[in-house]
């Protein structure tokens, strides 16, 4: 057990902890803005998601493999990545007909003006 | 870190609990993530039927569980059981805590606890367990660890520590249909096998998840095989 637990322990302190890329998101009528956000590839990124309805939204993506609540006008953060290229969808799941987006990895860095 | 790194750590986790598993009782159960959702609340059943050369053991356990906040979830069970007399009945009832200690995938891995606490139903028998839960995610597949401790004490049992380590291998091929191997070591018992899981979405928030495995003993001198089954319903 004692081994375990020094292997475990080993593994997480030796996770690199450099500057991660923001990118912001709102929620806003039950829609994302944008709904389409752009990242690099091969990198771990945040976004950071703010939701200015009255209501809570969750954002879920299986794709993605990340799935969290985000309070009424409140904030959320999402690690995701490191990723290969390609478009990962997204959707709210409390309203999924409407809040739907997606992350799109390109090989060069991201230009879209949205990173901190 | 690379995937040979990890094996190599696992490799060494399992071979410590090799020298020190003396738990009773059958290890096969849910392998638990540590990801907790915020407001979930949900419904469960598991079913665990496992065949040995000597006896049929039917379990089936029953639950409510629901997040107190966005890194804590609650569950309470209740648990039957038909033994080796094939009488069936009430076994016992358990409250269990998972706790998500870091955000998806913020480090390198994923980390939760758990805590459960458990009552035999017709005898003053309990026992207690802990236990560090561990994913991390390969592209398109998740690798799920749990590592468990176990203390029991009772009227009709001795005290003792166990210990118990659950594996998933999980390949994320689609929401509904998601392959995997799963591993389970606990007192005199080391089983492998296949499982297969998946989630149907319904409107909003609902969904139904599902999880079947079958997990062969290898370590016994006879039949060994473990038949497990859960539903759960999120809402």
């Amino acid at each position: 057990m004692f081994r375990l637990f020094i292997s475990l322990l080993l593994a997480f302190f030796s996770s690199s902890l450099w500057a991660i890329s923001e990118y912001h998101l709102e929620i806003k009528d039950h829609l994302f803005f944008p709904s389409r956000i752009t990242i690099p590839a091969g990198q771990k990124v945040k976004l950071i998601i703010h939701n200015l309805d009255e209501t809570p939204e969750e954002f879920e993506s299986f794709s993605l493999n990340r799935e969290k609540v985000i309070f009424a006008q409140s904030q959320a953060v999402i690690f995701i990545g490191p990723l290969k290229p390609g478009e990962y969808e997204f959707v709210g799941e409390y309203n999924p007909n409407s809040a739907r987006g997606s992350v799109v990895v390109i090989l060069e860095k991201a230009g879209d003006g949205n990173v901190d | 870190m690379n995937i040979l790194r990890l094996i190599f750590i696992l490799g060494l986790s399992l071979l410590g609990f090799a020298e020190q598993v003396w738990a009773d009782g059958n290890p096969v159960d849910k392998v638990y993530h540590p990801r907790v959702v915020a407001n979930e609340r949900k419904f469960e059943w598991r079913f665990a039927s496992r065949q040995t050369s000597e006896e049929n053991v039917l379990a089936q356990r029953f639950a409510y569980g629901q997040a107190l906040t966005e890194y804590l979830i609650v569950e309470a069970y209740i648990s039957g059981e038909r033994d080796e007399t094939d009488d069936y009945g009430l076994q016992g009832y358990e409250l269990e805590a998972r706790y998500m200690l870091t955000e998806q995938g913020q480090y390198w891995a994923d980390w939760g606890v758990l805590v459960e606490f458990e009552k035999q139903h017709d005898e003053g028998n309990y026992e207690i367990t802990t236990g560090l839960l561990f994913e991390k995610e390969f592209t398109h597949t998740s690798l799920t660890m749990n590592a468990l401790l176990v203390y029991e004490w009772g009227d009709s049992i001795d005290k003792e520590y166990e210990t118990e380590f659950r594996l998933q291998y999980r390949y994320r091929f689609m929401p509904e249909v998601q392959p995997a191997i799963e591993i389970y070591t606990g007192e005199d018992f080391v089983g492998i096998g296949p499982a297969f899981m998946g989630v149907h979405r319904y409107e909003g928030i609902k969904q139904l998840k599902w999880e079947l495995a079958f997990i062969s003993g290898l370590n016994g001198k006879g039949k060994d095989h473990t038949l497990r089954f859960a539903l759960e319903y999120d809402f």
